[in-house]
């Protein structure tokens, strides 16, 4: 950002007269806007995706009377939001009700802030990226537990309860497996790692150190999946008994913000697959070739891991709260320990070699 | 480095702005297009068409504070692993048996809390043990 | 109290927004996940693969009145239910529509005469936009329904000053 801001100074004088600051602010405030509107345009294109992609699993077609298979179906459903009652209970703890949706969506999309489109197309190359990324999409575990307790709703305090005792549970799981992309790249930098799997698909981590890379790349997903709340592990708003989980009692815009949160969370797993496992903005074969696709390619696997969510999210049955439980302390959590071993005796033996 | 964490910074701040600012337009637009009765109805909880009976601060499964426990533990410990990843390639041999010592240890302790069938959900009492115990002899018994 | 309603003189702009907001409105009603008899039952069948109620952006049933914009009250409605009715009515926030499906919401249907647990129609509780008649309605019926719903919700006036508001000043 800072080198940007200083090229287009050198290169158009007329931009000495401000002061230096003032630019780098304007600078940061329209990457913001951009990535911001980036997102939100495609929350709505997963929208309608999830609704075309339930729809043709399940033989029909989903929305088709709006535009041209149902392209505007998203843009129609945020207007109504938009315009519908926004109600707050009258027991509801006000304050707290109102932050909830705020966190959550803060913490869905201040992750894309380290997020690398491509090598210079990065907000802010962190140091510590992916820490930061771990840090920050926790706070969406404070949100919703405030949700649940704020809406004074039995259901959502379930909803919320499950929801926190699910999403800390799975985040132990998430954190040892992203340890296998870490310790190959000896970086926490997004850019860094990325750098680090240059050169084909070969390179790339989920392919490095067999078979523990493929196996801290599964591990990740099969628990991301949980902390975004998709369908096999979607205790906290299953809706045959919880009825919505802990948005029950929000409406309008404020329940769109948990919505839009919900699926920016979606495609932030998705760039951190790509990002750590499946060689970020790099085309599989030849890269070089292809570098003026990387940011397409970059968002394309993005997508097609979304859409494999989608895919999981209509063909699985929903799990129970014990084998929930199960899956993550007693299946992914030893397994995530191997791969960090296996990694690292790897490494170890490669080096000496 | 501080440049970048007050893009950050500057990041969410426009998340937050955005977002109030929608919130703020979408609650005039619904008050200026719509009708807005108001009744008490209206702002109960919901509760499938019943009138909410009793406080909604219920007891919870204390399973939940035990998993909120264990996961501490062992986020400390992720958070103690990321540096040493870093750092692992100068470091070679040492760092692996320094590390491995340490999950060791964090291992046995997991290793206790499984025994100790902390981590199933449901847990089933001796009480319901010995009456299933109990049912079954039963039914042994009419069985003969 | 609609504070913008009819306000405006119709001309070209007020009408298009009146047009576009209401498009957004009609094409994406959310049910609510309520299902009261066997009507129910071909409302499910409506959401399902033949039929499929989502081609019409009404295939998001929500569990919560919260988040629904219209209730289909589907089936019988015994005195009992009628006051749960009401409230689950009264939760849904503006605006929201109710569709009446089969003749026991519709009239008390086979239980009018010596039914006397049953509600003598669902508009003693709710106001009723569109009534779907049958014993239970077919589920292109209730599609049909849906579609004179959308029908009404087009001709709604928002901003602008429709021939009824002019011709009632």
């Amino acid at each position: 950002m800072r080198n940007f801001v200083d090229q287009l100074v050198n290169n158009y004088e007329f931009l000495e007269t401000f002061p230096r600051p003032l630019l780098y602010l304007i600078a940061m405030v329209a990457a913001s806007a951009i990535i911001l509107g980036f997102i939100a345009i495609l929350v709505m294109f997963f929208v309608w995706l999830e609704r075309k992609v339930a729809g043709h699993m399940q033989d029909r077609y989903g929305p088709m009377e709006v535009g041209r298979h149902g392209w505007l179906q998203s843009i129609a459903d945020g207007i109504k939001l938009f315009l519908k009652e926004d109600i707050i209970p009258a027991l509801a703890d006000k304050p707290l009700f109102v932050i909830a949706p705020i966190i959550v969506f803060v913490g869905a999309f201040s992750a894309f802030v380290v997020v690398p489109f491509s090598e210079n197309l990065i907000v802010a190359d962190l140091n510590i990226g992916i820490f930061y990324i771990l840090a920050v999409s926790s706070l969406t575990v404070i949100g919703i537990i405030m949700a649940g307790w704020s809406s004074n709703n039995k259901w959502a305090l379930y909803g919320a309860m499950r929801s926190a005792a699910q999403i800390i549970s799975y985040e132990i799981p998430v954190g040892i497996a992203l340890l296998a992309a870490v310790l190959p790249a000896g970086s926490l930098s997004m850019r860094d790692i990325v750098l680090a799997q240059s050169g084909g698909f070969w390179n790339w981590f989920i392919f490095r150190n067999p078979p523990f890379g493929f196996v801290a790349c599964i591990i990740y997903f099969v628990a991301a999946l949980a902390e975004v709340n998709r369908t096999p592990f979607d205790i906290p708003e299953a809706e045959s008994e919880l009825v919505a989980g802990y948005h029950t009692e929000y409406s309008g815009m404020r329940f769109a913000f948990f919505f839009l949160a919900e699926y920016a969370n979606m495609f932030l797993v998705g760039t951190i697959v790509t990002t750590l496992f499946l060689g970020g903005w790099e085309f599989p074969i030849f890269p070089s070739a292809f570098a003026f696709l990387n940011p397409i390619i970059f968002v394309l696997k993005g997508i097609a891991l979304v859409f494999v969510m989608m895919w999981l999210r209509w063909t699985l049955p929903r799990l129970r709260v014990d084998q929930l439980m199960y899956v993550s302390w007693k299946v992914l959590l030893p397994f995530a320990f191997a791969c960090l071993f296996g990694v690292s005796a790897w490494m170890l033996l490669l080096h000496s070699a | 480095m501080l440049f970048d964490y007050v893009n950050v910074l500057v990041f969410m701040t426009v998340g937050v702005l955005f977002l109030v600012g929608s919130l703020l337009a979408a609650r005039l637009a619904s008050r200026l297009l719509h009708s807005r009765i108001h009744n008490l109805d209206k702002l109960t909880n919901y509760e499938c068409g019943e009138r909410p009976i009793g406080g909604t601060a219920i007891q919870f499964n204390i399973r939940f504070y035990v998993i909120a426990l264990i996961f501490v533990i062992f986020e400390v410990e992720v958070v103690f692993l990321y540096p040493w990843a870093v750092v692992f390639k100068d470091l070679g041999f040492f760092a692996f048996v320094e590390m491995s010592i340490f999950i060791l240890i964090l291992l046995v302790g997991l290793a206790y809390v499984w025994c100790k069938g902390d981590l199933e959900w449901v847990k089933p009492s001796e009480i319901s043990l010995a009456r299933e115990r109990s049912s079954q002899e039963h039914g042994e018994i009419l069985h003969r | 109290m609609k504070l913008l309603e009819s306000t405006f003189r119709d001309n070209i702009l007020i009408t298009r927004v009146d047009y576009f907001l209401n498009w957004a409105r009609l094409s994406s009603l959310w049910p609510m996940l309520f299902g009261l008899a066997c009507c129910a039952i071909e409302m499910m069948a409506t959401g399902a693969a033949r039929y499929d109620l989502d081609r019409f952006g009404a295939g998001v049933f929500r569990g919560t009145p919260r988040q629904s914009d219209l209730m289909i009250v589907a089936g019988t409605v015994t005195i009992k239910m009628s006051s749960r009715l009401k409230l689950l009515y009264e939760q849904m926030p503006e605006p929201k529509y109710v569709i009446s499906m089969g003749s026991c919401a519709t009239s008390g249907g086979p239980y009018w005469q010596h039914g006397y647990h049953v509600l003598k129609g669902v508009d003693l509780v709710v106001p009723v936009d569109v009534y779907v008649p049958g014993c239970p309605p077919r589920p292109e019926s209730l599609i049909e329904g849906v579609l004179k719903l959308q029908e009404k919700i087009r001709n709604e006036r928002l901003l602008a000053r429709g021939i009824s508001s002019v011709m009632a000043s």
